[in-house]
C-alpha cells in the first residue's frame, strides 16, 4: 500500500513537474487558502440551460459574503430579487414580498448553501459532511467538484463544480438531475484584497 | 315534622318516616350523581363575565388549537430509528382519524393538497391582481417563474410551466411553508438541541372533552408501542406533552389523590373516633352526616351547574369534613340523660342551637363563594352549603333515631377530657403573650402587604414541575409560537370573520416587511373571503385579451406563447369556478389547516386564529398599534391575560371572603345580641387568622387564592369552637365531656386538613396548610380568651 502511494506521488510529481510545489494540492490546502478571505463582493453572470426552453436563461447581479455565515445573492437582471442567508435563516425577497425560512428545515437547501459557505469560508469539514469532494488543479487555478451525499439533494442536483484562482472563487457550475445546467461566472469586485496568488514552497 | 314529643326515644312511626325520607333523599342524590359528568378543564377557573380578550382566550383554552395540541418527542436510539418511529407513529395517528393534523416533518403526502391548490390557484393566490395579466405583468411574472428554472427547485416547477407560467401555485405554496420549523433530518423533524425526533398533532376532539383526549393520548402510546416493537433496549423513548396531556393528567391525579385522601383520612378519623368512643356502632353513626353531606353536595352541584369539576369533589369533601364534628358533638353531648332515650331531647334543646348557629356562620362564609364570578369557586360554595345543611339535618333528625342517647362507649375520652380540662384552665394565663404575638403577626402581615399574596396561577397547577419542563423543552424544539401572542379575528358569520382576518393580514404583511415578524399563518391563505375570491376571478381577462397580452409578453422570451395553451384553458376554466367555501375545504386535503385556524364561537359567530412567528425585532406594542382600529381583531397575550385573570380572581376572592366574614359577624351579632359576646366570639377567630398569616409570612410562603379560601374556612370552623365557649360561659356548664367533644372535633379537623397539607396537588395543600394550624389555633385561642368557663377540678368523676 505504502509503496503504491509513493508511486502515485511520484507520478503526480512528474506530471506537475512544471510547478512541483502544487503536486499535492488537496482539499485542506484549498480550504486554508480560501479561509484567508473573510469577506468579499463580486459581480456575477449566470446562464442556465433548461431543456424545453428555446435558448438559455440569463441573469446577472452581485454576490457578497461575510464570514462566517452571511451570504447574499442579489439578482439585478432580468428582475430584482434577493436571497440572503445568515446563520440558519434564509430570507427571500422577490416580487415585493419577503419570506423567511429556517434553513435546516429544508435539508436540500441547506446542502446547497453549505456548499457555497463552506467553500467561501474554507470549511472543509462542513463540505465533507454534505458532499464527496474532489480537488484538482493548483492554487493558481483550482476546481472543486462536489457530489451530494444526501439523498434528497442528490435527487435534484447531480454535481457542482466550483472553480477559482487562489482565494477567489470565479465560477460555479451545477448540473441537475434531468439534464438542466447552470453556469455562473464570478468577477471579484473592488472589495477583494489584492494579496498575491503565489505561495512560497512548503 | 313533629317537633315536640313526650320523653323517651322517638316513636317507631317517626323513626320509619325519618329514615325513609333520609334514604329517599340519599337515593335521589345517588341517581343524580350517577348521571353526572365529572369535568377537569381549566374553564372552571375562568370568569363567567370576561371582557373581549378574555373571552377570546377562554375560547382558545376550551376548544382552540392551543388546548388540542399534543407535542411528541422521540428520544434516543439512532437517527434512523427515530425517523422510522416518527413515521410509523404519524402514519398510525393519521389513520386513527382522532387527529385533525399530524405533523412530523414528512412532506410526502402533499400531492393531493397540491392538486387542489393548483385547481383553485386563481382564487387563492395573492398574486392575482388586475395588473398581473397585462402584457407587462405577465412578462414580469413569467420571468419570475423562469428564474426558478435551472435551480434545484426547477424540477418541481417544470411540469406545471405550461399551465401556470405566472407561478401562482408556488406563490401559494411558499405562503403555506411556515417561517420557523424544526430541523429536518432523514425526512422528519428533529430537535436542534438533542437527539430527538419531533411531532405535533391536534386532536379532533375539543380540549374540554377529556375522555376523548384520553383516548387520543392512549392511541399515541399504542402507536409508539407498535412502532418500537422489536427494537429492544435501544428503542427510542416517547415523550408526550401539551395541554391535553396536562388536562388528563390533572384529572387522573385529582381523582386518585381525592380517593387516596378519602381513604387515608377515613382510616385516621375512624381510628380517632374508635379511640374516643370504643364503639364501631358510634363510628358508623359518626360518618353518616359526612356521607350525607358529600352525596347531597355533589348532587346539588350537578343540578345547579350541570357537571361537577374534579376539584370540587376533590376538596369539597374536605371542606365539609367539619360535618363529622356535628356527629361528635351529638354523640357526646346527648349522653348522660336521666331517663333512657331522652338524651337527644336535651341535646336538641341545649346544644342544637349552637350547632345551628355554627352551621349558619359556615353557610354565610361559603355563600360568599357562590356569588363569586368564577364557576370553580361557585361550585365549591354550592357544594359546601348543600353538604353542610344536609349533614346538619342528618345530625338533627337521623342521629336521634339511630342513637337516642348518643354514644355509649367512653374509650380514651376520659384522658382527652382531662387534657381538655387542663388546657382550658391553663390557657387563659397565656392570654396576654398570645395577644402580643397576634399583634406582632398583624404587624408582619401588614408590613409584607401585597408581597405576601404573590403566588401566581402556575402555583395552582397540579402539573408537576418535571412535566412543565418537558413541555417547555419540546415547545422550544418545535419553535411553537402558540405560547406567546395570538391574533384572533372574528365576525358574525364566516365571511365577516374571513374579511376581518384579511384586514388584519394586510397589516401584518407590513410588519413582515419591517422584520418584526418572520411570518404568520392564517386560514385566509387557503380560504379567502368570497369578496377577495370574486375580485381575483374578476381580474382574470377573457381568452382573447389574454392571448394578445401573452403574445406580447413572451416576445423574445425562451418560453414561446404557443406552448401556453393549457394556461389559457385553465384561466378560462377558473373564470367559471364557484368561490371556495368552508364546507368544501373542510372535507378536502387542507381541512386540517381550516380546523386548526378557524372555529365556531360558542356564543355564535366565527373566529379565526392568526399564528405569529415573531422576528428578532418583534414588539408587542407595535403589533397592537399596527392592528389598532380593527374592531373585530384582538391581540391576545396568553401569559398576560392569564396573569390578569388571576389578579382579577384574587381580587374578587378577597372581596368575597371579606363579605363572607362580614356576614358571619352580622349573623353572630344578631344571634348574640351583645357587643361584648360578639367581641368575645370574634376575638379568637381574628387572632387565629392573623397568627396563621403571620406564620405563613414568617415561612416566606407565597400565598394565593386558595390560601384565602383556607382563611375563610378557619373562620367557618373556628366559629363553632368560639360559640361553644360562649355557650359554656353563659350557661355556666363546662363539663369535661363537652370540652372533650370540642377537642375530638378539633383533632379530626386538624388531622384531615393536615393530610391535605401534604398532598401533591398544590390547590389542596395550600388549603390544608392554612386550615390545619388555623383550626388548632382557633380552638386554643377560644379557650385562652374565654374567661371563667374552666370547670372546677374534678367536677365530674
Amino acid at each position: 500500500m505504502r509503496l503504491d502511494w509513493l508511486c502515485r506521488a511520484c507520478v503526480l510529481a512528474l506530471a506537475f513537474c512544471a510547478v512541483p510545489a502544487w503536486a499535492a494540492f488537496d482539499l485542506p490546502e484549498l480550504m486554508t487558502l480560501l479561509a484567508k478571505q473573510k469577506s468579499g463582493e463580486a459581480r456575477f453572470t449566470e446562464q442556465r440551460f433548461v431543456h424545453g426552453l428555446e435558448g438559455p436563461l440569463d441573469a446577472s447581479g452581485t454576490l457578497s459574503f461575510d464570514a462566517p455565515d452571511k451570504l447574499v445573492r442579489r439578482t439585478l437582471s432580468p428582475r430584482i430579487e434577493t436571497m440572503a442567508v445568515e446563520g440558519n435563516t434564509l430570507t427571500l425577497s422577490r416580487g415585493g414580498r419577503t419570506r423567511t425560512l429556517a434553513l435546516d428545515s429544508m435539508p436540500e437547501l441547506l446542502g446547497l448553501v453549505e456548499a457555497m459557505r463552506g467553500t467561501l469560508t474554507g470549511d472543509g469539514a462542513t463540505l465533507q459532511r454534505y458532499f464527496r469532494s474532489t480537488v484538482s488543479g493548483s492554487a493558481a487555478k483550482w476546481t472543486l467538484d462536489l457530489v451530494p451525499m444526501d439523498s434528497r439533494l442528490a435527487a435534484q442536483v447531480r454535481s457542482m463544480r466550483i472553480s477559482g484562482r487562489a482565494s477567489d472563487v470565479l465560477g460555479l457550475e451545477m448540473e441537475f438531475v434531468g439534464g438542466d445546467r447552470s453556469v455562473m461566472n464570478i468577477t471579484p469586485g473592488n472589495a477583494a484584497p489584492s494579496s498575491a496568488p503565489g505561495r512560497t514552497t512548503p | 315534622m313533629p317537633q315536640q314529643q313526650a320523653g323517651g326515644p322517638p316513636g317507631w312511626r317517626r323513626r320509619a318516616v325519618v329514615l325513609l325520607a333520609w334514604l329517599l333523599v340519599l337515593l335521589c342524590g345517588a341517581v343524580v350523581i350517577a348521571r353526572t359528568q365529572i369535568g377537569a378543564d381549566l374553564s372552571a377557573f375562568l370568569p363567567k363575565s370576561p371582557d373581549v380578550r378574555q373571552r377570546v382566550l377562554i375560547e382558545q383554552l376550551q376548544s382552540g388549537v392551543a388546548s388540542r395540541t399534543l407535542m411528541l418527542g422521540i428520544e434516543g436510539g439512532s437517527t434512523e430509528q427515530r425517523a422510522a418511529v416518527s413515521r410509523a407513529v404519524a402514519k398510525d395517528m393519521r389513520e386513527s382519524k382522532l387527529f385533525d393534523l399530524v405533523q412530523n416533518g414528512d412532506v410526502g403526502d402533499w400531492s393531493e393538497a397540491g392538486a387542489w391548490v393548483l385547481q383553485h390557484r386563481y382564487q387563492l393566490s395573492p398574486g392575482v391582481v388586475p395588473g398581473q395579466f397585462t402584457a407587462e405583468g405577465l412578462r414580469d411574472a413569467i420571468n419570475e417563474t423562469l428564474s426558478m428554472l435551472g435551480t434545484p427547485a426547477g424540477n418541481v416547477i417544470k411540469p406545471f410551466l405550461d399551465r401556470d407560467p405566472t407561478g401562482e401555485t408556488q406563490r401559494i405554496a411558499m405562503e403555506l411553508v411556515p417561517a420557523s420549523a424544526p430541523r429536518s433530518e432523514d425526512g422528519v423533524w428533529m430537535s436542534r438541541a438533542a437527539p430527538r425526533a419531533l411531532m405535533i398533532a391536534t386532536t379532533r376532539a375539543a380540549g374540554s372533552d377529556l375522555d376523548a383526549q384520553a383516548v387520543a393520548i392512549a392511541r399515541v402510546h399504542a402507536a409508539y408501542e407498535a412502532a418500537t416493537r422489536g427494537m429492544g433496549a435501544t428503542a427510542p423513548k416517547l415523550l408526550l406533552s401539551g395541554p391535553p396531556v396536562f388536562s388528563v393528567m390533572s384529572r387522573d391525579k385529582i381523582k386518585t389523590e381525592a380517593i387516596h385522601l378519602a381513604v387515608v383520612g377515613g382510616i385516621v378519623m375512624g381510628g380517632l373516633l374508635l379511640l374516643a368512643f370504643a364503639s364501631p356502632r358510634a363510628l358508623v353513626i359518626a360518618f353518616l352526616p359526612v356521607a350525607t353531606g358529600v352525596v347531597i353536595g355533589t348532587a346539588s352541584v350537578s343540578l345547579v351547574f350541570g357537571s361537577v369539576h374534579g376539584l370540587t369533589l376533590g376538596f369539597g369533601s374536605t371542606l365539609i369534613g367539619e360535618t363529622v364534628d356535628y356527629a361528635i358533638y351529638y354523640l357526646i353531648q346527648a349522653r348522660g340523660a336521666a331517663v333512657a332515650g331522652t338524651g337527644w331531647q336535651r341535646w336538641r334543646d341545649l346544644n342544637w342551637p349552637t350547632v345551628r348557629l355554627g352551621l349558619l356562620t359556615s353557610v354565610c362564609g361559603f355563600a360568599a363563594l357562590v356569588f363569586s364570578g368564577f364557576p370553580g369557586l361557585a361550585q365549591l360554595g354550592v357544594f359546601s352549603i348543600a353538604g353542610l345543611v344536609a349533614a346538619a339535618l342528618a345530625t338533627r333528625y337521623v342521629l336521634p333515631v339511630l342513637a337516642p342517647d348518643g354514644a355509649t362507649g367512653m374509650g380514651m375520652r376520659r384522658y382527652m377530657a382531662q387534657m381538655a380540662g387542663a388546657l382550658v384552665r391553663g390557657l387563659p394565663r397565656l392570654r396576654w403573650p398570645l395577644a402580643a404575638l397576634g399583634v406582632a403577626a398583624l404587624a408582619l402581615v401588614l408590613w409584607q402587604g401585597g408581597h405576601l399574596w404573590r403566588a401566581d396561577l402556575g402555583a395552582m397547577s397540579p402539573v408537576p414541575k418535571a412535566a412543565q419542563q418537558l413541555d417547555e423543552m419540546l415547545r422550544n424544539d418545535i419553535g411553537a409560537s402558540d405560547g406567546g401572542v395570538l391574533v384572533v379575528a372574528y365576525g358574525d358569520d364566516e365571511q365577516a370573520a374571513l374579511r376581518n382576518t384579511e384586514a388584519a393580514a394586510a397589516r401584518l404583511d407590513a410588519l413582515v416587511e419591517q422584520g418584526e415578524l418572520v411570518g404568520y399563518e392564517t386560514v385566509t391563505r387557503v380560504l379567502p373571503s368570497v369578496a377577495v375570491q370574486t375580485a381575483r376571478i374578476a381580474s382574470l381577462p377573457n381568452a382573447e385579451t389574454l392571448r394578445a397580452n401573452l403574445a406580447e409578453a413572451t416576445k423574445g422570451m425562451p418560453l414561446p406563447a404557443s406552448r401556453l395553451g393549457p394556461f389559457l384553458a385553465d384561466i378560462e376554466a377558473a373564470r367559471k369556478l364557484p368561490p371556495v367555501e368552508r364546507a368544501e375545504l373542510a372535507g378536502g386535503p387542507l381541512g386540517s389547516i381550516l380546523n386548526t385556524l378557524m372555529y365556531q364561537r360558542p356564543g355564535g359567530g366565527w373566529g379565526t386564529l392568526v399564528v405569529l412567528h415573531p422576528g428578532a425585532k418583534f414588539d408587542q406594542g407595535r403589533l397592537e398599534a399596527a392592528l389598532a382600529g380593527l374592531p373585530e381583531v384582538q391581540v391576545v397575550d396568553v401569559g398576560r391575560e392569564l396573569a390578569g385573570l388571576y389578579q382579577r380572581y384574587l381580587h374578587e376572592a378577597f372581596v368575597q371572603v371579606l363579605l363572607g366574614a362580614l356576614a358571619v359577624v352580622v349573623l353572630l351579632g344578631i344571634y348574640l345580641r351583645s357587643w361584648r359576646r360578639l367581641l368575645a366570639v370574634c376575638q379568637p377567630l381574628l387572632f387565629a387568622v392573623v397568627l396563621t398569616l403571620g406564620g405563613m409570612a414568617l415561612l416566606q410562603a407565597a400565598l394565593g387564592i386558595l390560601h384565602l379560601v383556607g382563611l375563610l374556612l378557619i373562620v367557618a370552623v373556628g366559629s363553632n369552637y368560639a360559640l361553644f365557649f360562649d355557650q359554656l360561659r353563659t350557661t355556666g356548664r363546662a363539663d369535661e365531656d363537652t370540652l372533650a367533644s370540642l377537642m375530638l372535633a378539633n383533632l379530626t379537623t386538624v388531622v384531615s386538613f393536615g393530610l391535605i397539607a401534604i398532598s401533591d396537588i398544590p390547590a389542596l395543600s395550600s388549603i390544608g396548610r392554612v386550615v390545619a394550624p388555623g383550626a388548632l389555633l382557633a380552638l386554643l385561642l377560644s379557650a385562652a380568651f374565654a374567661r371563667s368557663v374552666a370547670p372546677a377540678k374534678a367536677a365530674r368523676p
